[in-house]
């Protein structure tokens, strides 16, 4: 086995492997730390099909924004009693009737993989020369001239989204 | 050749939508269900990626840039529906009594 498919195989089985702990666990923080540990695994997968420029941006946005802003959320909406107070955490959540997710999740898996299995052998004609080197400079000068409309319409969107985020946080009396 | 297969990439992609879905389904939380969209969005961003190896104008990564932004926008702004909706109902479970949703 080569070095490549032991270090993809090592970051795939972190990946899933902290999925399936978040879907496990009942306990929020928990989960944002197996959320955490996804993350890491994805960015390596990231690495591993050649696109460092997203595996930096999905760590930058990832793990140092949008994880930031999942403790934040669990921190504001947690009941808090205010006649015990604990050393240890207790988030702990409920759950809804675990047969129907498990089947439904576990059926969609096995389907996907059925049409994978079926449509293997069209991937091979598709495919052209695989691009090895860094993405950076192509990266940023695609979305600078050819979608330079929608990366500005991006931007635009991000600013409405989060004004109007706070805009939806505030107390209204 | 030392790449990694196309198809490895689609099953864990395939692992990680069909463990999202099933967060978001056994999860009652908010901020759960939310955890397990963004799962969900995760994974078909790296089909793009992984589709994006063998293309030299490299239109899956820009549209998983895409992807990222938007990702981000719905995380912001559903925790800032959440908080309302905890300000307002005191709890965030779906389908509590006190919160039909």
């Amino acid at each position: 086995m080569n070095p490549m498919i032991a270090s993809f195989l090592v970051l795939a089985g972190l990946t899933c492997a902290s999925g399936l702990a978040m879907a496990w666990t009942k306990n929020l923080l928990h989960a944002a730390l197996a959320m955490f540990l996804c993350m890491l695994g994805l960015a390596g997968l990231y690495v591993m099909a050649y696109a460092d420029v997203m595996a930096v941006a999905h760590l930058l946005i990832y793990v140092g924004g949008v994880l930031i802003l999942i403790l934040f959320g669990i921190m504001l909406t947690h009941n808090t009693r205010a006649d015990q107070y604990e050393t240890h955490n207790d988030l702990w959540t409920k759950q809804s009737g675990r047969f129907w997710a498990f089947s439904i999740s576990l059926s969609i898996f096995l389907g996907l993989l059925w049409i994978l299995n079926r449509s293997m052998a069209s991937f091979g004609i598709v495919s052209g020369e695989m691009q090895r080197s860094s993405k950076l400079t192509h990266l940023g000068l695609a979305l600078l001239t050819e979608y330079s409309f929608a990366f500005e319409l991006a931007g635009v969107f991000l600013l409405i989204a989060l004004v109007g985020a706070t805009y939806i946080a505030k107390h209204h009396e | 050749m030392n790449d990694i297969p196309l198809s490895y990439f689609l099953i864990v992609s395939a692992l990680l939508f069909s463990i999202g879905l099933g967060i978001m389904l056994l999860k009652r939380n908010m901020i759960f269900v939310l955890m397990g969209i963004e799962l969900m969005l995760n994974a078909a961003n790296l089909n793009l990626i992984a589709f994006s190896r063998q293309d030299d104008q490299m239109q899956g990564m820009v549209f998983s840039v895409f992807v990222l932004v938007i990702g981000v926008c719905e995380m912001t702004v559903a925790l800032a529906i959440i908080l309302q909706v905890y300000r307002h109902f005191k709890n965030i479970d779906l389908g509590a009594e006190k919160s039909r949703f």
